[in-house]
């Protein structure tokens, strides 16, 4: 096999890292939440009008996507050397935080079964409804599909859309949450702690305005569940959340399909 | 892919990350370089490890346990590990990623365009079920512990 060189690949990611960080932050106020425009997000852009400008073909496409999987490893080192030095904080938590871990893990039923059985999605829905595709997500689905699967584009999609929206979403919905009072402020201070560090802000912002005199509190569970989610998310992902996540799409898709006969059976 | 072409690449990822840690964060790459090759060790060691270990990991458990051995308080250098590798900022890691992601996606724009609608809810569902998943079970922990 002829293969080209991936020379130009990588010149063209060279200049798209730089412009897409020469443009730097930016941070817009929109009612509950800030949108959080990241450099990645633009290089990411800039990368789908290369084809229009017909800068790469097909095979420039799949020589870059192999090199995703790599580059992810760095953040994922750089990941692992911030959980180190938390550590032990970790044994001083108390054991609703540390259970409330495992809540994390209630998008899988939440979502997947909508993307599934209402939207008729794929093989997408997997990578879109495991988690709340932060960078972590991104990572484990490059490693174990590919970015370029129909797991990546669920995952690739669910992170931009995070990254838009996900900080004002999440404020609207604790701000509503509050207003049943369903839950004691504690509870919805421990579930801030998601993944990301906007969202969790956007998330405790509401239960702190609701309940000043316990801010001290709030802010610390909110933190210490942030801190729980950082150490154990990757493994808990990688050990229960995608498993979980493909037993579940394949029994869905086995009752999709009944459904789909019996509706034809019924016509 | 072979050890070589992926150290190639690691190689040269990380001299973009560099870059984008000096034009985004105005880290000087001199003082960043340390941290950066930190990072190259561990990403390297636990990626062999992968290759040569009889249990079959994704390379990115195995380069996660590195890391978080190695800035433990207590582990032999590693109050170096979290000095250096704070020179590298965890958005300029991100920005390489996306650049060939972007570069590789131009392949699905059109299965992207179609679903996007169902990801925007889909996305928002997860938010849902994450939060209040654990809410649910902080709350009935809390209880159950008669800490509320």
């Amino acid at each position: 096999m002829n293969k080209k060189s991936d020379w130009k690949v990588h010149i063209l990611a060279l200049i798209m890292v730089i412009v897409a960080e020469f443009i730097g932050i930016k941070k817009f106020q929109v009612g509950p939440g800030t949108v959080l425009l990241l450099p990645m997000l633009y290089a990411l852009v800039i990368g789908m009008f290369l084809p229009l400008l017909r800068l790469v073909d097909r095979e420039d496409m799949d020589i870059a996507s192999p090199y995703i999987g790599l580059s992810v490893m760095y953040l994922t080192a750089k990941m692992g050397t911030t959980i180190g030095p938390n550590l032990p904080k970790i044994f001083s938590a108390g054991p609703a935080l540390i259970l409330q871990e495992l809540g994390n893990l209630g998008t899988i039923f939440l979502a997947l079964p909508v993307a599934v059985l209402v939207f008729r999605m794929g093989r997408e829905a997997i990578g879109v409804s495991f988690s709340i595709s932060r960078e972590g997500s991104l990572a484990i689905i490059s490693d174990l599909y590919g970015l370029d699967s129909a797991e990546g584009r669920g995952v690739m999609g669910g992170y931009i859309v995070g990254t838009l929206l996900g900080a004002i979403f999440n404020g609207l919905m604790v701000g509503f949450l509050i207003s049943l009072g369903i839950f004691h402020p504690y509870a919805l201070a421990m579930a801030a702690g998601t993944g990301s560090a906007s969202m969790m802000a956007a998330a405790l912002g509401p239960v702190v305005a609701a309940y000043p005199a316990m801010e001290a509190e709030l802010s610390a569970f909110a933190a210490t569940s942030q801190l729980l989610t950082g150490v154990d998310g990757l493994y808990m992902s990688l050990f229960v959340g995608i498993p979980v996540t493909e037993w579940l799409y394949r029994k869905l898709k086995g009752k999709a399909a009944d459904n789909n006969t019996r509706k034809e059976a019924a016509n | 892919m072979k050890f070589s072409s992926a150290i190639r690449i690691f190689l040269i990822s990380g001299v973009l990350a560099l870059l984008g840690n000096f034009v985004g964060f105005k880290i000087d790459p001199i003082k960043a370089l340390p941290g950066m090759l930190i990072l190259l060790a561990l990403v390297i060691a636990g990626y062999a490890l992968s290759k040569v270990s009889p249990v079959k990991l994704p390379s990115i458990a195995y380069i996660s346990a590195l890391a978080i051995i190695a800035s433990i308080p207590g582990v032999p250098g590693a109050d170096l590990v979290t000095k250096y590798v704070g020179e590298v900022q965890f958005l300029a890691l991100c920005t390489p990623i996306l650049a060939y992601a972007g570069i590789s996606i131009g392949k699905d724009l059109g299965s992207f365009k179609e679903q996007s609608f169902k990801i925007i809810i889909v996305t928002f569902l997860t938010f849902i079920g994450t939060y209040v998943g654990s809410a649910i079970i902080a709350q009935v922990v809390m209880k159950f512990t008669g800490v509320i």
